[in-house]
């Protein structure tokens, strides 16, 4: 399968050029590799080097050793460049422009050829179809990100790069820019995001990876991340006696289901037993999951 | 390409901002009180009296073009000088906006050369810096020219003479920024600049003055690698009066601010390259 974007040992350290002592290291040996046409998020908390791992994959900063290819390409070729969309994290706009004219200079620098009507309907599909007219210095923070997100996506980018895409926006607003990136990845498109708001995350991406202090922690499929080794998800017949296998040692799950903790078949099959005989028939079994919270604390716990 | 659409949005983005805005209105306040205000008789190409807001400022019986040339003169100092001293204020906010966290992120991931990105905003700069020379010195050209029957084309040539100078600080603002991202600092840097390039040519007179020893030496080797900025707005002065100019002397000094000017956008574009934002 081809790579959308693939590190190794990527190491960054920021120097302070005057007065500035040994710097700060923010990736320290990053490895990864993300397929096309899948959504990558990646999650850690502050200071972990996301943000950093992001610049050193657009050429924005030069790692200090490892390689980054991006769509097959080095960063520092402008013909890479010109195939991925990027939303940076706090993106600087010009307050006496209107949308229009900003989206334009955009696609004059990425060298495209666009028509005033695809750009409104572009701005249409980000939501911001009301503002065209509107100089960019009303906006609201979360206007300013949806006018970054259409930037990113003039010329139908191969690679989405979204540092917090969702920060600023209001509830709604995230549903409608996550069906709006669910559709570019219909289209094909490879998602890599950054953010904080594991809940978007999670609905959106099928690759987690977990950062932290600069280390690639873990990285896989959104479901081998949440599944747990030692719990399991059963569902009975309505009607099973709740008290009593709560009693029995089975936890109530959030859906009407039961958790069991069981480190083993044995343990989990003498669990089932338990139950049976208290009148609960099993219906549904499957290994218990953690939403993303749980895994990046665990991850985290567990580096410390 | 890329160079002209960076140049091309720092144009947009001059157009508005209200130091230009203000700047284009002063200018053609001043183009438009001239228009009002000065009245020229002239009787067979000679200029027999000025009346400026109805105020007699010159009586005496002179051919127009000879009358003309302090005007010119002055035109040409007040736009070597004055419009460097404007420049340096109101473009020393340009690099820095360029470089400012967000900005620049969302620049160096386009498929735009960092090169192109600075040799654009030099571009930019130089070219509102000329627009605004050519708005100047074209309108009193027209003004005059329509008042008196001369018409000159050397108070243009003045003009883009004083665009050359301040393209030589501009490069040195622009070195700046790239090191320390700030819009004072450019702006102090290019006043620094300005001062070193007055300095610099009165050279000979102050060595003379100077007695034989490391100061000395050490003055002499900088004010060599600084742009004679004076010598340049003389040199200006003297086109705009059509005055003869010894071509030699002024190829050199233009040689010597292209050269400098190009140092200084070279070594910001060499910091620039290596830089992480």
């Amino acid at each position: 399968m081809s790579l959308a974007l693939e590190a190794s040992g990527l190491h960054k350290r920021y120097r302070r050029w005057l007065f500035g002592g040994p710097g700060q290291t923010a990736l320290r040996g990053m490895e990864l590799s993300v397929p096309r046409g899948t959504a990558f998020g990646l999650i850690g908390p502050n200071g972990a080097g996301k943000t950093t791992f992001i610049k050193c994959l657009l050429g924005i900063a030069w790692p200090d050793s490892g390689s980054v290819r991006l769509l097959g390409a080095s960063p520092a070729d402008p013909a890479a460049r010109a195939r991925v969309g990027y939303l940076p994290e706090r993106l600087h706009l010009p307050d006496a422009w209107k949308p229009p004219a900003f989206l334009s200079s955009v696609a004059r620098l990425k060298g495209l050829d666009v028509r005033p009507a695809e750009l409104v309907a572009l701005l249409e599909r980000v939501g911001l179809g009301d503002a065209v007219q509107r100089r960019i210095g009303g906006f609201s923070k979360g206007m300013r990100q949806r006018l970054g997100l259409a930037a990113a996506l003039l010329g139908s980018p191969e690679l989405l790069v979204l540092d917090e895409p969702t920060d600023g926006v209001d509830p709604l607003g995230r549903v409608e820019l996550r069906r709006l990136l669910e559709a570019e990845l219909e289209r094909g498109a490879t998602l890599f995001i950054n953010s904080h708001l594991l809940s978007e995350i999670e609905r959106l991406c099928s690759r987690i990876g977990i950062l932290s202090e600069g280390r690639l922690l873990r990285e896989g499929p959104l479901e081998a991340l949440c599944r747990t080794e030692d719990a399991w998800e059963a569902r009975f017949v309505p009607g099973a006696p709740e008290a009593a296998l709560m009693a029995a040692g089975f936890r109530a799950a959030a859906d009407g289901g039961f958790l069991i903790d069981a480190k083993d078949a044995v343990a989990l099959n003498a669990a089932l037993e338990r139950a049976r005989l208290l009148g609960a028939l099993l219906v549904e079994l499957r290994p218990a999951s953690r939403d993303l919270e749980q895994v990046l604390a665990d991850t985290l716990r567990g580096s410390a | 390409m890329r160079t002209f659409h960076v140049a091309a949005d720092l144009l947009r983005e001059a157009m508005a901002r209200k130091w230009f805005l203000g700047l284009g209105i002063a200018i053609t306040a001043l183009l438009l009180g001239l228009v009002g205000g000065l009245r020229l008789e002239v009787v067979d190409g000679a200029l027999a009296a000025t009346r400026l807001f109805g105020s007699l400022v010159e009586a005496s019986v002179r051919p127009a073009d000879v009358a003309l040339r302090p005007v010119f003169v002055a035109a040409s100092y007040i736009l070597f000088y004055g419009g460097m001293a404007f420049g340096l204020l109101a473009c020393a906010d340009f690099a820095p906006a360029l470089l400012s966290p967000g900005r620049i992120e969302h620049l160096l991931s386009l498929p735009v050369r960092r090169w192109e990105l600075l040799a654009g905003t030099f571009l930019g700069v130089v070219t509102l810096g000329l627009l605004a020379s050519l708005y100047g010195a074209g309108g009193l050209l027209l003004i005059l020219g329509a008042k008196t029957g001369v018409w000159t084309w050397h108070p243009l040539l003045a003009a883009a003479l004083a665009v050359v100078g301040f393209g030589t600080v501009y490069s040195g603002m622009l070195l700046s920024a790239v090191l320390v991202r700030s819009a004072a600092v450019s702006a102090a840097s290019g006043a620094l600049l300005l001062l070193m390039g007055i300095l610099a040519s009165y050279r000979i007179p102050i060595l003379a003055s100077m007695h034989h020893g490391p100061g000395r030496w050490a003055f002499a080797l900088w004010s060599s690698l600084m742009p004679s900025l004076s010598t340049l707005a003389d040199a200006a002065g003297n086109v705009a009066a059509a005055r003869p100019v010894a071509m030699a002397h002024l190829g050199a000094v233009l040689a010597g601010c292209v050269l400098f000017s190009g140092a200084g956008l070279a070594l910001a574009i060499w910091q620039f390259e290596r830089k992480d934002f």
